[in-house]
């Protein structure tokens, strides 16, 4: 019992952090930006600075105030900016790359190669992704355990050759 | 066998987070070389559950239970999320030159499609595991562990 109950705390502490990652790196607005692209956007390619979705504004391979692009992460936009992250401003949309909360002064500097800030937010985010499926999976399980235990005697020999890599 | 699935998975899964931040780890540079690594051990990883995917295809609008046909339909989704990282990664890189092959259309629309197929891939990265969550409690050898104690 005594298992069960720090297995479950464990999980909502993933969850919770996972959802505090999820805010952080702005997950949804940046997975689905490639359904809302616009080509018709004036910035595209290497127009110079756009008026429209103030996302694409910014040239490539030039990174300075005002010319921002939404998917370069601080860590790299500091690495390859002209200067630093602070001299850059922030955009909100961009979450917790780009909120710059937490972000200290003088990160990156002085050649730091390893900086897992970002990282361990994206793992939050995975682990709370599995969390949940485990969980569904288990409630599923539950749910249905007499349905699929008569259908898989039924169907036996055809689900242990289907499901073999789970076995 | 299926301990070397299990490292290759957990390798593959260390290093797609490391990946997620471009600067995270050794700069720019590690960044794409190990992105096209990572391809290859996924090619890797399907070879190795070559017998399972065949099975499937095979079964799949015959008699497959369900819970296979929903891990197919990921390991797909999985497999173009991944082939659109690449592709988009080939077409924005910048320490590797790639100009040769010339895949058109602007940096811009492959960036954000850089980010936006790594950000799904991740989350079907993660349901992925969690689907197969009792297999890797198994390599553990906790499975094992709690039917000893059970019975």
């Amino acid at each position: 019992m005594a298992r069960k109950i720090s297995f479950l705390i464990l999980s909502v502490a993933i969850l919770v952090t996972g959802i505090t990652g999820f805010k952080k790196l702005g997950y949804w607005d940046r997975s689905v930006r490639i359904f809302s692209f616009s080509s018709d956007v004036p910035f595209e390619g290497r127009g110079g600075r756009g008026q429209g979705d103030r996302g694409f504004e910014g040239r490539e391979g030039r990174h300075g105030p005002g010319m921002r692009d939404p998917n370069i992460p601080d860590s790299l936009r500091q690495q390859f900016g002209p200067g630093n992250g602070e001299r850059m401003g922030r955009d909100p949309s961009e979450g917790g790359v780009g909120t710059g909360e937490g972000r200290e002064r003088g990160e990156f500097r002085g050649g730091k190669k390893i900086n897992f800030r970002n990282v361990q937010w994206f793992l939050a985010v995975f682990a709370a992704f599995t969390v949940i499926v485990i969980y569904l999976d288990k409630g599923h399980i539950l749910i249905f355990k007499k349905k699929s235990a008569v259908k898989e005697s039924d169907n036996y020999l055809e689900a242990d050759n289907c499901q073999e890599r789970d076995n | 066998m299926n301990i070397y699935k299990f490292f290759l998975s957990l390798a593959l899964t260390i290093v797609m987070l490391l990946l997620m931040d471009p600067g995270s780890f050794y700069g720019l540079a590690f960044h794409e070389w190990a992105g096209l690594i990572i391809g290859l051990f996924f090619i890797l990883h399907k070879i190795l559950n070559w017998g399972w995917i065949k099975k499937v295809t095979v079964g799949f609008f015959g008699k497959c239970p369900g819970r296979a046909r929903l891990n197919y339909i990921l390991d797909v989704l999985l497999l173009a999320g991944i082939i659109l990282m690449i592709l988009s990664g080939i077409a924005i890189a910048r320490t590797i030159d790639f100009s040769w092959l010339s895949l058109g259309g602007s940096r811009m629309f492959w960036r954000v499609m850089h980010t936006s197929s790594s950000f799904i891939t991740l989350a079907l990265f993660g349901i992925h595991l969690g689907l197969h969550w009792n297999w890797v409690l198994k390599r553990l050898h906790l499975k094992m562990a709690k039917n000893g104690k059970e019975n």
